[in-house]
């Protein structure tokens, strides 16, 4: 039902009223099959030339005269679908009249006006390339340009209000600039609600950029068809300047009071940014000439808006990059953990013009400025993740994200990007709630229903408040541009950091390899002259044993015995270093048979006679370990136990199945010799040992291995003890639910009992 | 008449308790000896210096693990790859006990692993039951089929 408006023009609410509103967008704005009667119309076939339509204001005897003239016409190139053509001052019965052409599929349409005197240099587009155009460039902001424009419009037309608008994303306008004369109400800083001019409307002012009502009161003049093919719905007038506009437009410009409107659209890459908008009390015509002043006026500012905007654009992106680069540099010099990023909050912030930003790794949380809780900001970059965006962005977050209404002061708006795919690192900025008041122009929501169940367009258009809420400052195309480049620097820092990690995996492989070919050459060469020493003192004592006195004897059994023990020493570190470097091959073992095993082979090995009295619990649990390296280590408990405690009789030894929050294992308690707990921390040290050698044998490296296989395992050693009272040595495992797993592809299911 | 038995060794000191301890092991068998891995199969070949020497394999070879020019796993290799000399029994001596090189020699097909011991006597035993044992009692036909399995599943 509504037609094009410069202003309100129909009915705002689309809730309540959907039947009604959907004919207003089907009401054929296009085709009215009228014209306004300031002007005549005549609409010739395009391949025959021949009159098809005419409007009815024609004098009968005025056609043919038309008709004749049009025959001797030098037509000039009229592509269909663009703009009427000015086709010069004709005279029929002698009357002048300003005539225009245009072309649409099937039709030319031509467009007869009085003809206005004539101005030469003096027309209105010579002034404005002269005197206006400068002045336009000097302008520093939008705001000033539509202000000069608004005047300038003012000027040309004599209209009594000229307005300049803009629309924002959602389609309402905002009337940046006005001018008016005495009696004219102020509309500047007004909003007026989308749904005050239909899409389809909206889609005419980008194709038709200048629209003209001289008399709101004005009695269309309906189209003759005079081909009988043909019915008013054939005759497309969306680029005619005569074109009838909806009634219930008209009814709406008088109940603003105004008889005359003018629009001028401002189209900028091809969508409508805004208006010139006049008004007029009194019904005003506006001539050829000053029409097209106005439509270069429109044109004129779109392409300066364009250029202002371009370069603020510019400037905006010019200056988050370096922002962006700063960040990237702190980042580049550090670890490149994404944490590093809330270490500089300033830079962190001003990026996106944030209050509050927030760092997501995983189940971990880095914030700075005002943001929501851990757990509130966890939930909402789980939701972002699972949408899939590389950068997701929006001023109303709790429309699209329900728990966020909970969160106005800190997250009303949100802008966030995910790093990687795979895992869940996102960075989030935050802004609050900012409560608008917008003053409508009258209020939207209020259009009178009669008795006849007709829309009338809202009578009042005094200024109307409303406060806005839910929704944060949007964010700029160059925020999020800049985020997003920041994303793509982190990326291009962490595939870095990946690669020089896998760098350092190699040059570890290497070293470890050096290593490896170092304990080989230790024990194939350290072990060779203990061998030959040892030998060679074997053979003097052979054959020369009996010229050789008791001392000598005995210094060469001295001398032996350090070769052996030299070979002992060199042997049990390799074993340690083995203990290091062999891959760990995890797996359920059966503690129960792994200490009954231990328990009956090394009581065997204790010489006749000696007294042991093991206490040993019910059960032990199965342990998540490497089953060969959790032998050595129970191996080296138990058998320390014996050694320790040998002077005791009976000798008392416990082996007690431990279970703590950290995991499952063993401890083993004797009744021996126990150790001063001074020397705790030594205990476990390679070579260290705490007694005589010549008390107890032993290379000193029993418990170092312990300590390395439970470490690599991930559990814990202790070690208890008292000086002639005994000691206690036991260590948990992780259990295999608390590990990461290692090999994630390996299910093999626990082996059967007695695999050690 | 015994077939020899070869001892590959570099150090001259392992070289002299070897044969100490294969005299003690009163062994009959002649002892010869080659001080690395290329003279080692030059003999065995019957190539280079030794292109003269009589025809017959050893009854067992003796090889340390460390060797100059060709190592005593490479010997190894190539006395399996050899169909003449596949079946001579072949003991590893070594002062390695590194897992990598015994199973390496299993995998080439070792007859016998023996880590040196440190202590002189038990050395003395150990080389004294793998002459027998190699040199005596299981010397077996060259090339027979019993041979070939035993080689191939130490």
């Amino acid at each position: 039902m509504a037609d094009h408006a410069p202003l309100p023009a129909a009915i705002a609410d689309p809730a309540p009223t959907p039947d009604l509103l959907s004919s207003c967008h089907v009401e054929p704005i296009r085709v009215p099959g009228a014209v306004q009667p300031h002007g005549r119309l005549l609409v010739l076939d395009a391949a025959t030339r021949r009159p098809v339509a005419r409007s009815e204001n024609w004098p009968p005897d005025a056609v043919p005269a038309a008709v004749r003239a049009l025959d001797a016409f030098p037509w000039p190139e009229l592509p269909p679908g663009a703009a009427p053509s000015a086709l010069g001052v004709w005279t029929l019965d002698g009357a002048r009249w300003d005539v225009s052409g245009h072309r649409t599929e099937r039709h030319l349409l031509l467009e007869f006006e009085p003809a206005q005197p004539t101005e030469g240099n003096e027309a209105p587009i010579y002034s404005l390339t002269r005197v206006f155009l400068p002045c336009l460039q000097d302008a520093e902001s939008v705001q000033a340009l539509t202000q000069l424009v608004a005047a300038e419009m003012k000027r040309l037309t004599g209209f009594g209000r000229c307005l300049v608008y803009r629309f924002d994303e959602a389609g309402h306008g905002e009337v940046l600039a006005e001018a008016i004369d005495a009696g004219y109400d102020s509309y500047a800083g007004h909003h007026f609600p989308a749904g005050d001019i239909p899409q389809q409307a909206r889609a005419l002012y980008v194709l038709n950029q200048f629209r003209l009502i001289a008399d709101a009161n004005y009695i269309p003049v309906p189209l003759r068809i005079e081909d009988g093919a043909l019915s008013a719905a054939d005759i497309d007038l969306s680029q005619a300047q005569l074109r009838s506009v909806s009634p219930i437009h008209l009814e709406y410009m008088r109940n603003m009071g105004t008889l005359a409107s003018m629009s001028v659209s401002i189209v900028i890459d091809g969508k409508l940014w805004g208006l010139i908008s006049c008004h007029d009390h009194a019904p005003r015509f506006i001539g050829m000439s000053t029409r097209l002043a106005c439509e270069h006026l429109g044109q004129l500012l779109a392409l300066q808006i364009r250029s202002k905007e371009a370069n603020r654009l510019v400037a905006e992106r010019l200056a988050l990059r370096q922002l962006t680069l700063q960040i990237v540099a702190h980042l580049a010099d550090s670890d490149a953990t994404l944490q590093r990023l809330v270490l500089e909050p300033s830079l962190m912030l001003r990026v996106a013009r944030a209050t509050g930003a927030a760092v997501v790794r995983d189940d971990a949380v880095w914030s700075v400025g005002d943001v929501p809780s851990d757990a509130d900001v966890q939930g909402l970059a789980q939701w972002i993740a699972g949408l899939g965006q590389e950068v997701y962005h929006s001023d109303t977050l709790a429309r699209h994200y329900a728990p966020a209404a909970s969160l106005p002061f800190t997250a009303a708006g949100v802008l966030a990007v995910s790093i990687s795919q795979v895992h869940r690192h996102l960075i989030l900025w935050f802004r609050p709630e900012i409560v608008k008041t917008v003053t409508w122009a009258g209020n939207p929501r209020k259009n009178a229903i009669a008795e006849d169940g007709r829309i009338h367009p809202r009578k009042s258009f005094e200024g109307w408040q409303e406060r806005i809420r839910g929704s944060a400052e949007a964010w700029s195309d160059a925020e999020i541009g800049a985020v997003g480049e920041l994303r793509q620097a982190l990326i291009g820092i962490v595939l870095r950091r990946a690669e020089e990690l896998a760098e350092v995996a190699h040059e570890l492989t290497r070293v470890n390899k050096e290593l490896e070919a170092f304990s080989y050459t230790v024990s194939h060469d350290l072990r060779a002259p203990m061998r030959h020493i040892a030998g060679y003192v074997d053979l003097v004592v052979d054959s020369e044993g009996k010229a050789l006195s008791p001392r000598a004897l005995r210094y060469m059994t001295n001398v032996k015995d350090a070769a052996s023990f030299a070979g002992q020493l060199v042997d049990a570190l390799l074993d340690f270093s083995r203990m290091g470097r062999a891959a760990l091959k995890q797996r359920a073992v059966d503690t129960q048979l792994l200490v009954g095993d231990l328990v009956r082979e090394l009581s065997r090995q204790e010489p006749p006679g000696r007294q042991v009295e093991w206490v040993l619990d019910a059960h032990y649990p199965a342990i998540h370990a490497d089953p060969l390296l959790l032998q050595v280590a129970a191996r080296n408990l138990l058998g320390n136990a014996l050694k320790y405690s040998r002077g005791r009789d009976p000798a008392r030894i416990a082996v007690r199945a431990v279970s703590t929050e950290a995991g499952d294992g063993l401890e083993v308690e004797d009744n021996g010799v126990g150790f001063q707990m001074q020397y705790v921390g030594k205990l476990f040290g390679v070579f260290q040992r705490l007694h005589q050698a010549e008390e107890f044998e032993g290379t000193g490296i029993g418990l170092a291995n312990v300590k390395r296989i439970v470490e690599r395992h991930g559990g814990t050693v202790w070690a208890a003890g008292e000086p002639g009272v005994g000691a206690r040595f036991g260590f948990v495992l992780p259990r295999r639910e608390d590990l990461p797993d290692p090999n994630p592809t390996d299910t093999l299911p626990p082996p059967p009992h007695g695999t050690l | 008449m015994l077939k020899p038995i070869l001892l590959v060794e570099d150090d001259k000191r392992d070289l002299e308790l070897t044969l100490i301890a294969l005299e003690r092991s009163q062994l009959a068998n002649e002892v010869v000896i080659q001080r690395d891995g290329a003279e080692a199969l030059d003999y065995l070949k019957r190539e280079g210096e030794h292109a003269g020497r009589t025809e017959g394999n050893p009854a067992v070879i003796l090889l340390d693990l460390k060797l100059p020019k060709v190592n005593g796993l490479e010997v190894l290799e190539a006395v399996r790859a050899d169909p003449a000399l596949r079946s001579v029994p072949v003991v590893m001596l070594t002062s390695s006990q590194e897992e990598a090189d015994v199973l390496k020699s299993y995998q080439l097909g070792v007859n016998a692993y023996v880590v040196k011991p440190v202590a002189f006597d038990r050395f003395v035993s150990a080389i004294a039951d793998l002459g027998v044992f190699w040199a005596v009692l299981n010397e077996p036909p060259p090339g027979s089929l019993k041979a070939l399995r035993h080689n191939e599943q130490p």
